[in-house]
């Protein structure tokens, strides 16, 4: 018994004793939940064709979409005026805004003009208090 | 002693907790998005200032639920689910004015309850867990995961996202600092320039209780907004202390139990407010009363939640275990000014132990008296358009990630991929608190496990160390069984697929 429970661990990979150990009990509950679940697992074709129909695609996709597109956009952008954090400002602003009119279910001008007011100020506010008084380089 | 008390100090905590109630009192926004998102603004404060600002979000921010919830029959925040039971029905009457100061006075004594916990049980628990071996360590971090996984909605897929939570925290390298050899693992070639030091705390939690909860939102088509018309405040209905007679044993006992419930690892206030709630309706004279505007409800369901704030702070400051999302999120502020919470924290670090008790009961009356006197303003804000706040927020988000290290974008990407996988999560019911929690704690289980078996070499040790380890296997086991046991009997009842 007690050889049963010594274990030596050797130091150069002592670095895939714990991940293998959480990799093998993530694969025994994966198991277990499967055999549980297994039901709800061969539904589940049935049950994402109901959320995809419930959901409201144009603006959830359209969250996804501008968001990556403002994540991909602020460095090519800052990479021009380097150091300055005008990418970051630059990218916010047309963000801000799309994802704001995307948001909007009435977009009359008495709902836009707040949005258009918020979408400049917010950035540039954001903008002007991270490269000033707290000295935080933005992209 | 107290040279934090600063002129600054005291207006972060007042403008926090004003944030904070603004950040509550709109549906689909929580505390814990409002710590996520001014996270980065703490960099530069300092260490007591910052958590001055982070603790006035937090209790601001647990209170503010009750607006909504009251006025709209909408909880603000999941806290406060239970404060609908009887504060919409009291609106309804026109006595919202009067719901909402029972409900403002109930959440200052749960905090006042949870705080005065706080400062007595903390630090004794921080002393005996200074005795604390990697053996215990390393059992306490599987108790915290357990407890939680147990409370969870499905235990089984409770232990499971604690697991993944852990796995994905072991992502770059064996921190040599602690002791690894400093090798990678679990790392995809080709991408070994970007996680060599794994996927970062902040960005994870930013995109987890920001991107995701507005991907939420979005996916829901982000519901219109409330109207001033919606709003029942009640045309100053008058309100009396007297509600407050023959209630003062209630308000204990749910200020107790959201103490209690925050000091177990992983369960939120949703859960604090409906044990709270369903305790005081079980101990009622009048329990038929409850659901159709009770005032005892209100203050159950308060009290409760408002617990939840110091207590889930006790594990946080004495462990290094977060007992709540938005507690898991101050670690991010430690941190950044580069503290570890911990048994030592308290006795290393007096002056923010004291600025942290400070703070929290600066923001505790800061919030009632400001509730208490402008309530009618804060209704009004429940009109906030989304379509406005929400593109602001995901600004602020990416902010918050790019910031926290200085400027690495990946950390941005980061907060994209925990973004969607938070979205994700909630579709196939994986529970995003023990995973919080799991990456949270698995660097540090990973170190207390491995070091346990380098000094002893057997796996006998985690059962035979000292008492503490055996007490620790009995509470694990416990908490195993218990669950299994409430998950039966709710099964029996026919309630298996309702929030604990």
């Amino acid at each position: 018994m007690g050889d049963l429970t010594r274990v030596t661990i050797d130091f150069e990979t002592s670095h895939l004793v714990f991940p293998i150990l959480i990799a093998i009990i993530l694969g025994l509950l994966g198991l277990a939940i499967a055999i549980r679940d297994r039901a709800r697992i061969a539904a589940a074709v049935p049950y994402w064709r109901r959320t995809l129909a419930a959901m409201d695609k144009p603006r959830f996709l359209g969250t996804i979409a501008l968001t990556l597109v403002y994540f991909s956009a602020m460095v090519p952008v800052g990479d021009i005026w380097p150091n300055t954090g005008l990418g970051f400002l630059l990218c916010s602003i047309p963000y801000i805004l799309a994802t704001g009119l995307l948001f909007m279910h009435e977009r009359r001008p008495r709902q836009v003009l707040p949005l258009v007011v918020v979408a400049l100020a917010g950035p540039v506010f954001v903008w002007w208090l991270f490269t000033y008084p707290l000295f935080l380089t933005l992209p | 002693m107290f040279e934090f008390i600063t002129p600054l100090f005291l207006s972060l905590i007042l403008g926090g907790t004003m944030v904070g109630i603004i950040f509550g009192a709109i549906p689909g926004m929580t505390a814990t998005m409002a710590v996520a998102v001014s996270l980065p603004l703490t960099y530069s404060l300092g260490l007591e200032n910052g958590l001055a600002l982070l603790l006035g979000l937090y209790v601001g921010g647990i209170s503010g639920g009750l607006v909504p919830a009251v006025l709209l029959g909408i909880p603000g925040t999941p806290s406060s689910i239970t404060t609908t039971f009887d504060g919409y029905p009291m609106a309804q009457r026109g006595e919202g004015e009067t719901a909402l100061r029972i409900g403002i006075i109930a959440s200052f004594a749960g905090g006042i309850i949870s705080l005065v916990v706080l400062w007595l049980f903390a630090p004794t628990l921080a002393d005996f867990a200074i005795k604390f071996s990697y053996v215990e360590k390393f059992l306490i971090i599987l108790f915290a995961l357990t407890v939680m996984a147990a409370l969870s909605k499905d235990m089984l897929m409770g232990i499971f996202s604690g697991v993944l939570g852990i796995f994905i925290s072991l992502i770059g390298t064996y921190d040599v600092s602690s002791g690894g050899n400093g090798e990678l693992r679990l790392v995809p070639p080709g991408t070994e320039y970007w996680l060599e030091s794994g996927f970062s705390l902040l960005p994870v939690l930013i995109g987890l209780f920001g991107l995701a909860a507005i991907l939420e939102q979005a996916e829901l088509g982000v519901p219109k907004g409330h109207s001033a018309k919606d709003i029942k405040v009640g045309a100053h209905a008058s309100f009396s202390f007297s509600v407050f007679r023959g209630q003062v044993v209630n308000l204990l006992r749910s200020g107790g139990i959201g103490t209690f419930v925050g000091i177990l690892p992983g369960v939120g206030g949703s859960a604090a407010s409906i044990i709270a709630y369903t305790n005081a309706k079980t101990f009622s004279r009048r329990p038929e009363r409850f659901g159709k505007g009770e005032p005892a409800g209100i203050i159950a369901s308060e009290a409760g939640n408002n617990g939840l704030t110091g207590g889930a702070l006790v594990p946080l400051l004495s462990l290094g275990i977060p007992g709540d999302s938005t507690t898991a999120l101050l670690i991010g502020a430690f941190t950044l000014q580069g503290v570890q919470v911990g048994p030592l924290f308290i006795g290393n670090n007096p002056d923010t132990w004291n600025a942290m008790i400070i703070a929290m009961l600066v923001a505790n009356v800061a919030m009632l008296v400001m509730m208490y006197v402008a309530i009618r303003w804060f209704a009004l804000v429940v009109t906030i358009p989304k379509h406005i706040l929400f593109p602001v927020i995901l600004m602020m988000c990416v902010i918050g990630a790019y910031t926290i290290n200085y400027g690495i974008m990946f950390d941005v990407w980061t907060l994209a991929i925990f973004g969607i996988f938070g979205w994700l999560a909630g579709k196939l019911r994986l529970e995003i608190a023990p995973f919080i929690i799991g990456f949270i704690l698995g660097p540090s289980a990973e170190i207390y496990f491995v070091k346990s078996l380098e000094s002893f070499g057997d796996l006998t040790i985690f059962f035979t160390k000292s008492w503490i380890a055996m007490l620790l296997w009995v509470l694990i086991i416990g908490s195993v069984v218990v669950s299994v046991l409430l998950a039966r009997k709710a099964r029996r009842d026919g309630q298996g697929g309702e929030e604990a």
